[in-house]
């Protein structure tokens, strides 16, 4: 469902004007119903949303994608046998293996981009879901941990690094066998499950939650 | 639009700015943080224009090595051999892993060199109050932001395979000064992007 945003009135209150994110445009909004979305009558990027069942839908995604991530970080993901050699890699194995052999910017590269980034997103938005599902106090804290979590959103690579997995797959296909591991099918999921976030966490509600202003 | 009795009014022209990160609104000339986020607000990012061309060059500056230098080694008995972006663009061609192929080129060379030159013309339409749509230079740019991240696939590719394959003498495989001369590129693009702030693009625009 779309609604047009309304006009903006003289001496409205602040909280029912909203300023279009991408051009700036100031909206007068009704409270929408759940399920309906705003968008802006100039140049049409979502302004308001108000996605049904938030908090519950995104920190069961949440914690799935936590539990995941752990296995992707820690299981094999690739194992290649040549010649009687065999190794099997997981992603932590892979960054130690490029610290220890002196590629220490490309460990760095892939241990910030792979693990840190994505791992400490999604504690810090399962940490505010959890709060605010258990009706625990609203800390000062919750509104810096959900701004991080949305700012590191384009810098957690996971997906990327899923399709480099893959090229590299092909790559030396002719050179070993190799063998998909665990770790290979939980990225997958995780990739998914992380679309899922992105389609039901609605930021609106969670900012009027963690502001009080409902 | 057709409503001709409302005058469309942007934030910053009815003295309020947005948080860029919680929407809410302030007066423009209160300097205080966002009083439900702790976010510093600004009606437009500081220094906007600037910031775009200080990490376009650089981006663009760290593309040419990116290309001229090895990205990868291989040591093998057969013999070393080393690879570029563009040759390993070709070797896959020539083992006939096209679709492989296609997607590194459109990540490595398509995306990064199609994000400059948008960029560039985004930054100079800015400067230069060229005629050409808002509504298209607002797409361009959320396309850009968006994909730009997509480039980093082969400097992934370079740290499974040189993690992976170190098989002592049967053959090992190093990263070589291109991989990362590419991941700064990619990196410093990407903040380029994000230092442009789209609501510059509609300020003096005409566009409804």
């Amino acid at each position: 469902m779309t609604i047009a945003a309304g006009k903006p009135e003289e001496q409205t209150d602040l909280n029912h004007l909203v300023a279009c994110p991408g051009c700036d445009l100031l909206h007068h909004c009704r409270t929408l119903e759940k399920g309906e979305y705003a968008r802006c009558r100039r140049c049409g990027d979502v302004i308001q949303t108000r996605k049904p069942h938030t908090i519950d839908r995104s920190l069961a995604a949440v914690l799935a994608s936590i539990v995941l991530l752990l296995v992707s970080l820690c299981l094999p993901f690739l194992s290649l046998s040549r010649a009687g050699i065999a190794s099997s890699i997981s992603v932590l194995d892979a960054v130690a293996a490029l610290w220890f052999n002196h590629m220490r910017w490309l460990a760095l590269l892939t241990l910030a981009f792979i693990v840190l980034l994505p791992l400490t997103r999604l504690l810090l938005l399962g940490w505010v879901l959890w709060r605010i599902r258990f009706k625990r106090k609203i800390r000062r804290g919750m509104r810096t941990a959900f701004r991080w979590s949305i700012r590191m959103e384009p810098w957690a690579m996971a997906e990327i690094f899923m399709v480099g997995v893959v090229v590299s797959l092909v790559k030396i296909s002719t050179l070993a066998n190799l063998h998909t591991g665990l770790a290979f099918w939980s990225l997958l999921i995780l990739i998914a499950i992380s679309c899922y976030i992105n389609l039901v966490l609605c930021k609106d509600t969670i900012w009027a939650i963690l502001t009080g202003k409902r | 639009m057709g409503d001709s009795d409302w005058q469309a009014l942007s934030a910053r022209q009815s003295g309020l700015k947005a948080c860029t990160s919680c929407g809410a609104l302030q007066p423009l000339a209160d300097h205080e943080p966002c009083r439900d986020c702790g976010a510093a607000v600004h009606s437009r990012r500081t220094n906007s224009l600037q910031r775009v061309w200080a990490f376009l060059i650089v981006g663009v500056m760290a593309y040419f090595p990116a290309n001229i230098y090895p990205i990868m080694k291989t040591r093998s008995f057969t013999g070393n051999t080393t690879d570029t972006i563009l040759s390993g663009v070709v070797v896959l061609i020539q083992s006939g892993s096209y679709v492989v192929a296609l997607i590194i080129f459109v990540a490595s060379i398509c995306i990064p060199v199609l994000k400059f030159l948008i960029i560039a013309g985004l930054a100079l339409s800015l400067q230069h109050d060229w005629d050409i749509s808002t509504h298209n230079r607002h797409r361009l740019h959320a396309v850009t932001e968006f994909i730009g991240r997509w480039s980093m696939i082969d400097v992934f590719v370079v740290a499974v395979l040189a993690a992976l394959i170190q098989l002592g003498a049967i053959m090992t495989i190093i990263p070589g000064v291109g991989i990362n001369a590419f991941a700064a590129s990619v990196i410093f693009t990407m903040l380029a992007a994000s230092s442009l702030d789209p609501r510059l693009l509609w300020d003096h625009s005409n566009d409804d």
